[in-house]
């Protein structure tokens, strides 16, 4: 089988036999890997035990790594455009001509526009971070992360509401409620496994809420099919009843939040009663799981999801499911939601360095010039976007009216927007009016099919990077350490950017040259640490985990640490917030004053159907990364493509049977679908995972396979947040 | 002293992800369109009353094993702790195992042309005393597997809280594979 251990010599399978510890990046969960190496080839993976709650664990993605690197379909040189543009007609190219192209092409650029006529788009993460930093040394303002097409209302949502990241201890929780936060396909090991322990466990309850019956709904004790987008009502009809019944923890709310008076006066028509035309729960269902949560609060979760984007509402959604876990007082609770406990501050409470300080490798000068999207500029429609991440929904506009002003090319690093963005017909066209697309990837893509210059990337496997940062209850640090040199002629980010800034005359904004060098800075010389990350992949401390609201943990710690006084520990919690109020915003004022309405969650924006007969919606596999791993030959023959799930009902009153061929429509776009019938799903809904609809004739195998429900999507974006929505009605069409 | 090896796989972890399916062809370099273990996904019941249902195929390595019987030339054998084995050297592909089996858990290797089937991993892994491959990369630690005459081992213990059920157990072939039922959802 191509992409197998067979197609390699059987010679291999003698000689050096070790094991590599690493860092997975088939999606981007990142989870701590090891590698077992036999003369030099990967031959098999694995979790890394240094990590324990990873154990051995490793899903199907991550073990298809192996089957990813040997994979025959990927890029293996840099191919430069001979065609026209997307006419998929290539030369082969060194790296010296295809860098030197690059750099001269950016240069020109930059002189007949201004640098900010560049776009730079990254999934977050290492790349993201390098990417950025290549950008504002250029000086473009206009790097893009995939936040926008993914977690940026719940992370919007934390920011606005606590001036910081929230995370759940799902592993102490007694109840926990779903709103389709689907881990059990969208995997995160260590949190799948923790949910895993929990759905199976008789004595802990989990409630979910999705219109289709999800892997994560057959682990339900109960499952509410709930109607597409609809979160937001189902959400404030629970708070409403708590507020009327004043079944909320009063103390923590008085000390720690402002805005209850806003909240309880948006909330007065939101009743049981009210939601049931939106949701299609029964009230009574409201008022009996509105009781049950409240008793089993502070060890209760309300699961506010990765990436949900249900409605245009989706902010509201995400700051109703975060007010709810405050009013139940979990915050810093065991079972419940906790603030990261910071390298700084672990080591100012224990007063001894135990966790190291990292320098960033990747200095990003602010630029001075407004994005073309207006994320965090006064004024604009996205003032509460980060700067950093930017709106991919913007794009495709601001290309093709060249506004606010002219833009001429876009440096995209393992980024498939034309899969995983709304409305890729528009960003086509768009993209097609450039002068300048480079694509660095591992495959071919739909957006490398556009492209002047594709450089192909080693993968993760093939790659050293630096060490990388995980907060939670306990820092800890990872670094990706290659298992082999790489098997054609592809390069890591790192090289290529490091390249690219020598040529285009910014090499001395980097202190270092080789990941040698950049590790040392970065761990600034720490050698102890470095070494361990070599050989361990994974660092962490052990210390007493830190809940600073659960008086048992915070006396564990104190005895632990026997000088740390008590009242220093308790007193963290007392600190001003990064919040303007410096509090725990119920309400917050300034979203008020630019989107009235949204100061404070109510019911707006809720529609996502709009008068179509069905809603679309869409999701993640346990086989595929979204757009990312359907060629790889492990994974391609367990999913080859994405057929739709259909209620029989639905599929009756169209005359459809299992396999047949429709189309899915609206004012966006139509798509071929192949019909899948389940009773696991709404009748008024249908669903597809995502990824799959391809236009990439390099890759025959999975070259307009399955469909993509990326194609009729709006690039109309959620207010405050600027997500993209991910659920949009829909009419059956006959084939 | 002879193993009494079992293998626990508890419904109730199982999400299906089928890293073990994964897993065990890397290990054992099963090629594509033919697999050793599988774990098949079913809905079952009428919307909104549903429930999930998690079944893993594989061999169950039986005590009593059919595909051991019928096996003209001997190639089908069983080994003194009781794993059901294959010597390939002598297997002439008559498939009389794979319609014996009554888990279907034999299948022609389409490269080598003789019948294969799981063996635990018993050469590259659990003769040097490891796991089998799918039990050790189970994303949520749904599979156990060990020596369920140490009384201290985890499959033991398992078997001692859990309520057990072996597959097809009234055919009476005792198999070593055995599963914890889901407790959520609708049973059909």
């Amino acid at each position: 089988m191509q992409g197998s251990l067979r197609a390699l010599e059987p010679s291999i399978l003698k000689g050096e036999d070790k094991w590599v510890r690493s860092v997975c990046e088939i999606c981007s969960s990142r989870c701590a890997i090891e590698v077992r190496v036999v003369d030099q080839k990967p031959v098999w993976l694995q979790g890394n035990a240094f990590d324990t709650r990873m154990h051995s664990s490793i899903c199907a993605r991550g073990l298809s790594g192996v089957s990813q690197l040997y994979d025959q379909d990927r890029l293996r040189t840099p191919l430069m455009r001979v065609g026209q543009r997307g006419e998929n007609r290539w030369r082969e190219a060194s790296w010296d001509e295809a860098l030197a192209f690059v750099a001269s092409s950016m240069q020109r650029l930059k002189q007949n526009y201004g640098a900010q006529s560049m776009l730079f788009s990254s999934k977050t993460g290492e790349s993201f971070d390098l990417l950025s930093s290549f950008a504002a040394n250029y000086g473009s303002p206009n790097t893009f992360s995939h936040w926008s097409s993914c977690p940026i209302a719940i992370e919007s949502a934390l920011e606005q509401t606590f001036g910081e990241r929230a995370y759940r201890d799902f592993e102490h929780a007694d109840y926990i409620v779903n709103f389709g936060h689907n881990l059990f396909e969208g995997l995160d090991i260590p949190l799948s496994k923790a949910m895993a322990r929990f759905a199976a466990n008789p004595s802990k309850k989990l409630i979910v809420l999705d219109p289709r019956f999800s892997i994560m709904a057959g682990k339900a004790d109960e499952w509410y099919p709930i109607k597409a987008g609809q979160d937001l009502a189902f959400v404030l009809s629970l708070l409403h009843v708590w507020l009327r019944d004043a079944k909320y923890d009063h103390a923590f709310v008085r000390r720690y939040c402002i805005g209850l008076d806003a909240l309880k006066a948006s909330l007065k028509e939101t009743t049981p009663q009210w939601q049931e035309r939106y949701t299609g729960i029964d009230a009574k269902t409201i008022e009996r799981l509105a009781d049950e949560i409240y008793r089993a609060a502070p060890r209760c979760i309300l699961d506010w999801g990765h990436k949900a984007t249900t409605s245009p509402a989706e902010f509201q959604r995400t700051r109703a499911i975060l007010i709810a876990n405050v009013l139940m007082g979990n915050v810093e609770k065991k079972g419940g939601i906790y603030f990261a406990k910071t390298p700084e501050m672990l080591n100012a409470l224990i007063q001894e360095p135990l966790f190291p300080l990292l320098q960033s490798p990747y200095p990003t000068p602010e630029v001075g010039i407004a994005r073309i999207d207006g994320a965090g500029e006064e004024g604009s429609a996205y003032r509460f976007v980060p700067k950093k991440h930017g709106v991919l929904n913007a794009i495709a506009d601001a290309i093709l009216t060249q506004q606010p002003y002219a833009i001429k090319g876009w440096f995209l690093t393992r980024h498939n927007p034309l899969v995983t963005v709304a409305d890729p017909q528009k960003m086509r066209t768009a993209m097609a009016s450039l002068d300048l697309i480079v694509v660095n990837d591992i495959y071919m893509s739909d957006t490398a099919m556009m492209a002047d210059v594709v450089l192909p990337e080693a993968t993760y496997l093939e790659r050293d990077e630096s060490i990388h940062l995980h907060h939670g209850l306990v820092p800890s640090y990872t670094m990706r350490n290659r298992a082999l040199t790489p098997l054609h002629r592809t390069r890591s980010l790192h090289e290529i950017v490091r390249s690219l800034a020598d040529a285009l005359g910014f090499s001395h904004a980097y202190s270092w040259k080789t990941m040698q060098e950049l590790r040392a800075y970065q761990a600034k010389g720490n050698s102890a640490l470095l070494e361990s990350l070599v050989k361990r992949g994974y660092v962490q401390a052990t210390i007493p985990h830190l809940f600073l609201r659960e008086e048992a943990s915070v006396r564990a710690f104190c005895e632990r640490y026997a000088h740390v006084e008590l009242r220093h520990v308790l007193e963290m919690f007392e600190r001003r917030r990064k919040t303007p109020s410096g509090k725990i915003e119920l309400f917050c004022a300034h979203i008020e004053k630019a989107f009235e309405g949204y100061g404070v969650p109510c019911a707006v924006d809720m529609d996502v159907q709009q008068n179509y007969p069905y809603t679309l919606i869409s999701g993640k596999s346990a086989i595929h990364t979204n757009g990312h791993t359907q060629n790889v030959p492990y994974l391609h023959a367990l999913m080859p493509d994405n057929p739709l799930w259909m209620h029989p009902s639905t599929a009756k009153a169209h005359g459809l049977r299992q396999n047949d061929t429709c189309y899915i429509e609206n004012e966006i776009g139509k798509e071929k679908v192949k019909v899948f019938l389940t009773e696991g799903i709404r009748p008024d809904t249908l669903f597809l995972y995502m990824g799959f609809g391809r236009q990439t004739p390099l890759l025959p195998k999975i070259d307009r396979k399955g469909s993509s429900a990326s194609k009729l999507l709006s690039l109309k974006t959620a207010p405050v947040c600027g997500a993209m929505i991910t659920n949009t009605g829909v009419r059956i069409v006959r084939a | 002293m002879a193993k009494a090896y079992r293998l626990i796989f508890d419904e109730n972890l199982c999400i299906g992800c089928q890293a073990c399916n994964v897993a065990c062809r890397l290990e054992n370099d099963v090629p594509e369109g033919v697999y050793r273990l599988q774990v098949h996904v079913t809905t079952q019941g009428v919307f909104p009353h549903l429930g999930m249902h998690f079944e893993r195929r594989s061999c169950v390595m039986c005590d009593e094993p059919p595909c051991v019987s019928v096996c003209p030339t001997g190639a089908s054998f069983q080994s003194k702790d009781g794993l059901v084995h294959i010597h390939e050297s002598q297997c002439i592909t008559c498939k009389y195992c794979i319609l014996a089996c009554p888990y279907h858990a034999r299948f022609i290797n389409p490269l080598k042309n003789v019948v294969e089937k799981c063996t635990f991993c018993f050469d590259s892994r659990l003769s040097k005393a490891l796991d089998p491959a799918c039990v050790s990369v189970c994303t949520t630690e749904a599979l156990r597997f060990g020596d369920v005459s140490q009384e201290n081992s985890a499959v033991a213990m398992l078997s001692r809280k859990e309520t057990l059920l072996f597959p097809k157990a009234h055919l009476g072939t005792k198999p070593k594979v055995c599963f914890i039922p889901a407790r959520k959802g609708v049973k059909v």
